[in-house]
């Protein structure tokens, strides 16, 4: 009950589709923004409302410890909590720990095939297989070639997952002529999905640079005090 | 004995097990001559390191329970305070970790951080406790000082600094340059005792100067005239730097870094050196103690032997003449013939033969200041008591122990085993809060209780070694506990005519689950239906209940009972009558709260060979556990997951197998989980198969 409640007003509901997905099965989607605004925060919330749904995540992340991206989910689910006003969330938080699972790398050891070799070794040993995989950290820089991106999206579709993946941007960087951050404009093709995250004024918005569906018209935001979507 | 109190370290010397912290205690303490020759751990020599006093120690090459030792150093005096490294004694650490002002972090330069040392690090952080960082094992293959400089930043947290730099690594480890004085330490003599300081070698000149940058830039963060100075491109002198760094140590803002190799005699000498300029002094720690006539209000301990005494018992140890109580003492002074009030028992202690240690020598002494750690002789009492002048009825904070998540029962094998083992264990629960003997009712055995498997066994171990006592044991058996899940109501009367007097009591009202705490007990009985003088009875009658649940005997915990009306007789209540009631009423409500069973759930931390990470996750699944992460650390992969309890038994033999003994875990109470409905059809099968057989 409590938890088909927390999915009725879940703001994200707005954004998916009738089975509560923004991004088809082996899509990609990337969350924009500029360091502290926000990113971590809002690719947590996808992973809830996914692991509410009785999906399992897979939280990847490039530099944070296990503990600190334990800490993060912990967090934001408190603050959901408190904003709901629901009792016994711990209960609900140890039925809903078991469908995440956090991998975290160093920056230098993360490739695609070596995430592969991971994934595979949990499907074939049935330890965990995830419907939604969250990518926290990948760099974009010279070195990012196209097929790094067209391996994962290969890799999104072997496991009939999805991924979300986060881009940091700078302030002093100017988007393409179609208003796509440059870290990303030349894979801009291989993805459903780009949120950019800007503050602005008391809000930080959500604005949706690519998407399509019910994604494409909505105008979230983040309240800046507890980062949880709002709309 | 008397001495300034700038001129005191209580410091403690915190590891992961196997990092060679007691090499490098035993290294520390030959080069403060307080002993004259070296023992290596697992000595060849059959001496064994100094400072493991315990024969099971030394036999293991692992210190498992904390002495203090006094020597000194550039005219400091420096008490140390060996901590035991495994997580199933964490309360030892604990413990020791509330008397020091200062801790050595050791690291294994080849290992780096490792799971022990997260739990060793957030304990240390727990109490505050400022430190200083000492890699060591620079001469092992795989040397890597600057990985774990990073590691510390990044898994624990700490804003660290190298302070020194190694000169050759692995094999080639020669000694170090230290980057406040910008020169060369080497080690000469058999022992590293005769240092020979030279310039730094030319082809480290420049990554040296660069390395110091780093660190002068670091320091003034805690000295505006540092800041200035190097801003202004001034000289800046060794003492500047350790001047700014003591005190962002002592806020515990940055965490210097050491290194060295103890076991190759390199690198001690500036460590000590260190200890003794960036550590903190009794006067530089604050101290609080609770008023127990305040209701614990917290009081701030002053620092000076002026003050009334106020001192604490943190470790008890069982000598040749007697019980050795290690105390330090926070105000005041104690001396010979003082007479101070244990606080907790408020029993009058007459002080005897006052001591300092040395491992397992000593000095008799006539009296321990402020800021100072001794021991004291023939005292009765537990550890963790506080002893207080008669003026003052303080206590120092209490520490939480947690319950027990294991027992096991033990069977002597004779009549001189079962007195030995009485003298054992009565020793040991005074030593250690998480250990607990009692003997059963039913059964009549004597059941051990404690925090792991490992916890059970060394203390096994330890009656025979230690008591000559010959035990033998059961097989471990996990905590169970039982806890209701929904509201349910009661209405019992309990009402008894058999000649004579009759009882007679009711008790109207609810219970509920309680998420925090173990019970809560409410009277909102208005207009008298139950006499106030029957309440505390009531009370008494459902906590009684909570020995043993209804639905497998086990205690339950977590429940909020009500009781809002009721009924008494003029002649016939009486206290036994409404224990009854409230005991019958909570039989009635019990069945329909539908009672669940909870086990103890581990934080279990697997370390291992990348290559071993699929077979170890595999054996994680099987015992039901569940996968919160993994990082992936290159040549290393740590697994962390919560796994019961129950299905840890004999785990380290399977891990050990399943990796070639590659691996290693470590495992520390998280919290309770309801059991999942099959486990618990298991279990009640089990239980009733075993009445069976109790029965035939």
């Amino acid at each position: 009950m409590l938890k088909k409640d927390l999915m009725m007003r879940n703001p994200l509901r707005a954004v998916s589709d009738e089975n509560g997905y923004i991004l088809p099965e082996g899509g990609l989607g990337a969350v924009v923004a500029r360091a502290g605004v926000g990113k971590t925060a809002l690719l947590v919330q996808l992973a809830l409302n996914s692991l509410l749904k009785g999906d399992n995540a897979l939280h990847i992340s490039l530099g944070d410890p296990v503990r600190k991206v334990s800490l993060w989910y912990k967090e934001v689910f408190n603050n959901i909590g408190v904003q709901y006003q629901i009792e016994k969330i711990d209960d609900l938080w140890n039925e809903l720990l078991p469908q995440r699972f956090i991998m975290t790398f160093n920056i230098d050891g993360f490739s695609v095939p070596r995430l592969d070799e991971r994934l595979t070794e949990l499907a074939d040993q049935n330890i965990f297989h995830p419907q939604m995989i969250l990518i926290d950290g990948l760099p974009f820089n010279e070195q990012t070639k196209r097929t790094d991106l067209q391996a994962l999206k290969e890799l999104s579709e072997k496991f009939k997952s999805h991924i979300w993946f986060t881009v940091r941007s700078h302030r002093h960087e100017e988007p393409d002529s179609d208003g796509m951050p440059i870290q990303i404009a030349e894979f801009a093709d291989l993805l459903d999905v780009v949120v950019k995250l800007e503050p602005q004024e008391s809000d930080i918005r959500l604005n949706v640079l690519k998407g399509s569906g019910a994604i494409s018209s909505q105008n979230l935001s983040l309240d800046p005090a507890t980062m949880l979507i709002k709309e | 004995m008397s001495i300034e109190l700038n001129k005191i370290r209580n410091i403690g010397i915190s590891a992961h097990i196997d990092s060679g912290k007691t090499t490098l205690t035993e290294r520390i303490l030959f080069y403060t001559q307080k002993i004259h020759a070296i023992h290596d751990v697992k000595g060849k020599d059959g001496v064994g390191a100094t400072m493991d006093s315990m024969e099971l120690e030394k036999e293991r090459g692992i210190t498992i329970a904390s002495a203090a030792t006094f020597c000194e150093w550039d005219e400091h005096e420096i008490n140390i305070i060996d901590t035991p490294g495994h997580v199933d004694f964490t309360i030892e650490v604990e413990r020791s970790l509330r008397v020091l002002d200062g801790a050595i972090l050791v690291l294994c330069s080849v290992g780096g951080v490792q799971s022990q040392s997260i739990t060793v690090d957030q304990q240390m952080k727990r109490y505050k406790v400022p430190c200083i960082a000492f890699i060591n094992k620079c001469d092992r293959s795989g040397a890597n000082p600057e990985r774990v400089t990073e590691q510390l930043i990044e898994k624990l947290g700490h804003n660290a600094i190298a302070m020194q730099m190694p000169i050759g690594l692995e094999a080639e480890h020669e000694g170090v340059v230290d980057l406040a004085s910008m020169k060369a330490i080497y080690f000469d003599g058999d022992n590293g005792e005769d240092l020979r300081i030279e310039e730094i070698p030319a082809e480290l000149k420049d990554r040296a100067e660069e390395k110091r940058e780093e660190l002068i830039e670091q320091a003034s963060n805690f000295c505006d005239d540092l800041a200035e100075a190097f801003l202004e491109e001034q000289e800046i002198s060794a003492e500047m730097i350790l001047s700014a760094m003591r005190k962002g140590v002592l806020s515990r803002k940055v965490t210097p870094v050491y290194m060295g190799s103890a076991y190759k005699n390199k690198g001690v000498q500036p460590l000590l050196d260190a200890a003794v300029q960036l550590l903190p002094d009794p006067s530089d720690v604050s101290n609080s103690a609770l008023d127990l006539d305040n209701e614990e209000t917290p009081i701030e301990l002053g620092s000076s032997s002026e003050d009334p005494t106020v001192a604490l018992a943190f470790k008890l140890e069982d000598g040749q003449y007697g019980q050795l109580t290690y105390i330090r003492v926070y105000q005041g002074t104690i001396t010979k013939g003082d007479t101070l009030i244990n606080t907790r028992s408020g029993k009058k202690i007459k002080i005897g033969r006052l001591v300092r240690m040395h491992a397992n020598q000593m000095e008799d002494i006539g009296s321990i200041q402020a800021g100072y750690i001794g021991a004291l002789f023939g005292i009765d009492c537990a550890s963790g008591d506080t002893f207080a002048d008669p003026k003052l009825n303080y206590s120092m904070t209490s520490m939480f122990v947690p319950n027990p998540v294991i027992s096991l029962a033990i069977i002597p094998k004779d009549n001189k085993a079962q007195i030995n083992m009485s003298k054992a264990l009565n020793r040991f629960s005074k030593e250690d809060p998480t250990f607990r003997a009692f003997v059963d009712d039913e059964t009549n055995e004597t059941i051990i209780e404690g925090m792991g498997e490992l916890h059970l066994e060394v203390y096994v171990e330890r009656m025979r070694r230690e008591y000559n006592a010959e035990v033998t044991t059961g097989q471990p058996r996990v905590a169970y506990r039982e806890t209701i899940t929904k509201r349910a109501e009661f209405n019992y009367t309990h009402k008894k005519q058999t000649g004579g007097s009759g009882q007679y009591g009711r008790v109207t009202g609810y219970m509920e689950p309680l998420s925090e705490g173990e019970f809560e007990f409410i009277n909102k009985i208005t207009g008298g239906a139950i006499p106030t003088q029957f309440i505390s009875s009531c009370e008494k009658g459902f906590k009684s209940s909570l020995e043993k649940g209804a639905l497998m005997e086990f205690p339950v915990t977590g429940i909020r009972v009500e009781i809002n009306d009721g009924a008494a007789h003029n002649v016939d209540s009486s206290e036994m009558a409404f224990q009854a009631a409230a005991k019958g009423a909570f039989r009635e409500a019990y069945n329909k709260a539908k009672p669940v069973i909870h086990e103890p759930i581990m934080k279990v931390v697997v370390e291992t060979p990348t290559e071993f990470q699929g077979s170890v996750m595999g054996t994680i699944n099987q015992r039901r556990g569940t996968i919160v992460g993994t990082q992936d650390e290159g040549p290393i992969c740590v697994i962390e997951s919560q796994v019961p309890l129950a299905e840890m038994f004999g785990y380290s033999t399977i891990l050990r197998s399943s990796t070639q003994g590659k691996a290693q875990f470590t495992m520390e109470f998280a919290n309770y989980h309801r059991v999942p409905q099959s486990i618990t059809e298991e279990l009640q099968k089990k239980k009733a198969e075993e009445a069976k057989k109790g029965a035939a």
